[in-house]
């Protein structure tokens, strides 16, 4: 009998979700004039209906694994292993960009962004790999600030850039 | 009849006015070129650019979106036949046999039959697409909120229900978009529904900070982490370009058939490409001379599904501009574009802005021309596209990525719920949950609790009006069945 720790994980995860709208439904007011039915009606119907999905996925979950699935292992998918490394990289530069793009800037948050992507899917040259990200968000950069009037913060090359410093 | 003929002379009037002949142009060279980067489907195309249109006028705009929508299906064809990574689940037909055939020295026949068949289907769709979407327009005009209200439940359920391989997850899926719908102010009393104080949240979750947290995060996460240590094989395009006369003796029935197979598919509210590719490619195979070339790279296998896969494709557009109802991951997008303007596509639009939407629909046939005649010569550039290292291709992507959601609100915000998106993305691929039920219930969702609330104020809470009246009963009674009957199906065969 097959059972999977995610399968259970992500089903609870469902279930969850389900309990907590169906909480914060109860919040809701339910006055609702014509219709008789107010704001919270819909929220109570999503709220069970994702209490149902959650518990029947546990219930397959538990009971031979969900149904109608692929193949569960990397190697019968034609993948390798999960790499630990490369996801962290990955989450580690969106997590820059975050915190870099209101103070440093687009430009900058794109190049610590791009550099540990590329760092994530193996390459192992980091300052290549952060010029090439400059040079690209920079690019970016002046075609939606200067031709498509979006604003994007200059951050500290906003005196450079000839922009405000958003 | 001569009114849907001049209208569309009207349309052609304004497809071919020379900025929107460029803007067409625009799309579908950008569409092309991003839609060949290997992991990027043609919902995460449309996504991506829709921060290139803000400044353009809405038909501009929308003509720049047909052109890249079409782009985006070819450039991914090119590189499922070369590099054998389907960008999205219809493609997987066309893996099967354009990859072999590129292998065995016969890419160019490949990628012209393929071009070649989604012209031709494209065009034959788009002219039942012209016939069609004016009879459905007069149908919904006698609409109320209730028929409406039956017949986005319809498309849910067929979305998440039918496709796909689990009822149970497709629902799931649905439901979480549905969940996330909610989130901001309710357009009818404006309460606040699940923002938990944050300002970002106030305006609810904008479909493509999902649609590009899903799809482009998302398949970041998932890349380098199973598959980024994989060594892979570019195809090299070697031999002619073009068809031989025996080329296009077995491949213009498949395409005629394919597009009959696909259109329908589509145009009901049934969205997807996958079935009819799949059921292009085994009709193909059946009906074929030569069987035993199909697994090793039989022409027929690629010309019926890539004409499918275009059929089909355009056949979302009648419920989404006929009835604004969005069937396809990408179908919810262009939903989302037209949004942005403040258009609603509906029956009324082709009465309140009928130049808009023929010039629209008149531009898909200009598209499909200019894609026949910039694709092929310039296949040259785009396998160029498909030689960037992958680590650099990602991190690339993943800074126009970024870049969309922050222009939202100028908010980190976005970018913590982009990578929230992302992780559900990672985890829905990882785990086969269907991610294009999430993007309809995200939208399509809130438009339905409109209905089902001004139904209900209209019978003043009676929610019988649901089932006396016909239309709405119809809908709802194969919403039901399309839930219900595989179990009773998987019953009754068990018995």
């Amino acid at each position: 009998m097959r059972r999977s720790a995610a399968e259970i994980a992500l089903s609870a995860g469902v279930l969850a979700l389900g309990i907590g709208v169906s909480i914060g439904t109860l919040m809701l007011p339910g006055e609702g004039g014509y219709a008789r039915i107010g704001p919270n009606f819909v929220p109570g119907f999503v709220g069970a209906g994702l209490m149902v999905l959650g518990a029947w996925l546990l219930y397959e979950a538990f009971a031979g694994g969900w149904r109608h699935r692929g193949p569960d292992s990397p190697a019968e998918r034609g993948e390798h292993p999960f790499d630990a490394a490369a996801f962290l990289w990955v989450t580690a530069g969106l997590f820059a960009h975050m915190a870099l793009i209101g103070t440093a800037g687009f430009v900058i948050a794109g190049a610590a962004l791009f550099a540990c992507v590329a760092r994530g899917f193996g390459s192992g040259r980091f300052v290549r790999d952060a010029a090439i990200g400059f040079v690209l968000a920079l690019g970016a950069f002046l075609f939606f600030v200067k031709f498509l009037n979006v604003g994007l913060p200059g951050g500290w090359l906003a005196p450079l850039l000839g922009t405000a410093g958003i | 009849m001569t009114e849907t003929l001049s209208a569309l002379a009207t349309g052609f009037g304004v497809a071919l006015q020379p900025a929107n002949l460029l803007w067409g142009f625009i799309g579908v060279t950008l569409g092309t070129f991003v839609g060949v980067l290997p992991g990027v489907g043609p919902a995460l195309t449309v996504a991506m650019l829709l921060p290139l249109t803000v400044k353009l006028d809405p038909t501009g705009a929308l003509i720049m979106f047909a052109g890249i929508y079409y782009g985006a299906m070819f450039g991914g064809s090119t590189t499922t036949i070369l590099l054998n990574a389907p960008g999205e689940s219809a493609s997987i037909a066309t893996a099967l046999e354009g990859n072999r055939m590129a292998k065995a020295g016969r890419a160019g026949p490949a990628l012209a039959t393929s071009a070649i068949g989604s012209f031709i289907a494209g065009t034959i769709a788009v002219l039942l697409l012209t016939l069609l979407a004016p009879l459905v327009v007069e149908a919904a005009l006698k609409f109320g909120p209730a028929e409406y209200f039956a017949l986005m439940v319809f498309a849910f359920t067929t979305v998440s229900a039918v496709l796909g391989a689990s009822t149970v997850r497709g629902l799931t899926s649905l439901f979480v978009g549905l969940f996330l719908g909610l989130i901001g102010i309710d357009s009818q009393t404006g309460q606040t529904r699940f923002a938990f104080g944050v300002p970002e949240l106030l305006d609810g979750i904008d479909v493509v900070v999902l649609a590009v947290g899903l799809f482009a995060v998302g398949e970041t996460l998932y890349a380098a982490s199973y598959t980024s240590r994989l060594p892979e094989t570019l195809e090299k395009i070697k031999g002619s370009m073009w068809m031989s006369i025996q080329d296009w003796k077995r491949s213009w029935r498949p395409w005629l058939r394919a597009t009959f197979i696909g259109f329908p598919f589509g145009s009901i509210p049934a969205g997807g490409s996958e079935i009819p590719t799949f059921l292009s490619y085994a009709l193909e195979k059946k009906l074929s001379k030569h069987p035993e070339e199909f697994g090793k790279g039989a022409i027929e296998g690629v010309a019926g599904p890539e004409a499918a896969n275009n059929s089909a494709a355009t056949g979302t557009l009648v419920p989404l501009l006929s009835l604004g109802i969005p069937t396809s991951a990408t179908a919810a997008i262009l939903l989302s574009a037209f949004q942005n303007y403040g258009l609603q596509p509906g029956p009324l639009l082709f009465q309140t802005q009928s130049e808009l939407v023929w010039g629209l629909i008149a531009s898909m046939y200009v598209g499909n021309v200019i894609l026949l005649i910039l694709n092929l010569p310039l296949i040259g550039i785009w396998v160029r596209v498909l030689a960037i290292p992958r680590p650099l291709l990602y991190a690339g992507i993943l800074i126009f990525a970024t870049l969309g959601a922050y222009s939202l609100h100028q908010s980190w915000v976005d970018l913590l719920t982009l990578y929230v998106f992302g992780l559900l993305g990672f985890a829905m691929r990882r785990w086969d949950i269907p991610v294009a039920p999430a993007i309809i219930g995200l939208i399509l969702g809130p438009l339905a609790e409109t209905q089902f609330r001004r139904a209900l104020a209209i019978s003043e809470g009676d929610p019988s009006v649901f089932f006396t009246q016909p239309i709405s009963a119809l809908f709802l009674a194969l919403a039901a069945a399309a839930v219900i009957g595989p179990w009773v199906w998987r019953l009754a065969k068990r018995a």
